[in-house]
């Protein structure tokens, strides 16, 4: 079944469920030509034009940063835009694609994401200023700005949060996506209440709940490293007093020249 | 269900943990006894003196040893930023532990033999 007249094609088997029709989820195998260059997501796409029209999956940007795309595939979550087909192929030539683990299923690959999103506003992922902005610009040392890029480039995909077996067993849990962006907040010279947010984080569904499992690292299709971000966090979260004073004395200078050393 | 060699640590702490808390508690039923008296401590130590418990104490020993590695393992990760080698770190648990396992069983497993064998 792995090859075609004109040509090599993959089994593409993806989880359905229509919670109207079915009572549990059930696998169902399709089969497309494998050309090169194409990615999971194309191959679904093209079941979804081609073979089966209910097909139900969310996609929007195609070049992996809208984050609407995250599925699991082989057991591991990651974007379909980012994957190669070829590669995310088993020796029988078939992939595996199930919609991402632990959040309720809406539909086939679509997930219920509202705790992820309810997480998300807790934290209160935006910026808050110092009362006196400066007329012209902060000014931050390349070494702050460096340690938010650990942070900043995150797409709010949820590979991380529902890889999370904490979060699997806890929906309570803040989560690594949730916590990331804490980080981000946290660390950023122009955030007045770092206090704050420590004080939140340091609760019982805050950063003590990672139990460190790295999952988070392994699933994020960006690179990053939520789980050195709670370690980060816990440790400051243990001098949050010096380093909410660190932060009021750092932001007297915000509007000043960086002095390098 | 997301495994991985995180999950796989997770879980191991995890069973690993309550088993020691169950053997605490046994043992403190056994050792306390002596409390009241050689005859009642001599009948509870000698429930534990089945070849079945020997075997049981490989793996308390494995427990152990593995609970207590696996705790170095997250100091490391928690003080010196050591994310990025979790992996080699979870394997290097695995090792250790399993050769430590195997110098100490050995010696229980030989004793086993000689007691009820002898």
């Amino acid at each position: 079944m792995a090859t075609q007249e004109n040509g090599r094609t993959a089994t593409v088997k993806v989880q359905r469920f229509n919670p109207d029709t079915d009572e549990k989820p059930r696998l169902e195998s399709f089969e497309v030509p494998l050309t090169s260059g194409k990615t999971l997501l194309d191959a679904l796409l093209e079941i979804k034009t081609m073979q089966d029209g209910t097909l139900t999956f969310r996609k929007s940007c195609r070049h992996a940063i809208c984050g609407s795309c995250a599925m699991n595939v082989n057991g591991r979550n990651m974007l379909a835009c980012k994957t190669p087909l070829s590669n995310a192929l088993d020796h029988h030539g078939a992939v595996t694609v199930r919609p991402l683990p632990y959040l309720p299923i809406i539909k086939d690959l679509v997930v219920d994401r509202t705790t992820f999103w309810e997480q998300y506003l807790r934290v209160k992922p935006w910026l808050i200023p110092p009362d006196d902005v400066p007329e012209k610009e902060f000014r931050m040392s390349p070494q702050e700005v460096e340690a938010l890029h650990h942070a900043e480039t995150c797409i709010m995909c949820g590979a991380c949060y529902s890889a999370c077996q904490v979060v699997g067993m806890n929906k309570k849990y803040i989560g690594p996506h949730a916590l990331l962006k804490a980080f981000l907040r946290v660390l950023d010279p122009r955030d007045s209440i770092p206090g704050e947010r420590l004080k939140d984080l340091s609760g019982t569904d805050g950063v003590y709940r990672c139990h460190t499992i790295f999952n988070c690292i392994d699933a994020c299709p960006k690179g990053l490293n939520p789980t050195q971000a709670i370690e980060t966090l816990r440790k400051l979260a243990q001098k949050r007093a010096a380093y909410e004073a660190q932060r009021a004395e750092r932001q007297r200078t915000l509007a000043d020249p960086v002095v390098s050393d | 269900m997301y495994t991985s060699s995180g999950f796989i640590s997770f879980l191991l702490r995890r069973v690993t943990g309550v088993a020691l808390v169950l053997y605490l508690f046994t043992h403190m039923w056994v050792i306390g006894s002596a409390n009241s008296g050689p005859e009642v401590f001599d009948a509870r130590l000698n429930l534990f003196q089945q070849p079945l418990f020997k075997l049981a104490e490989l793996g308390l020993l494995a427990a152990v040893l593995y609970h207590a590695f696996d705790g170095i393992r997250l100091l490391l990760v928690h003080y010196f930023d050591m994310t990025e080698y979790r992996r080699s770190l979870f394997w290097a648990v695995i090792v250790v532990s399993g050769i430590l396992l195997i110098a100490g069983g050995v010696p229980i497993i030989l004793f086993m033999l000689e007691g009820t064998g002898g």
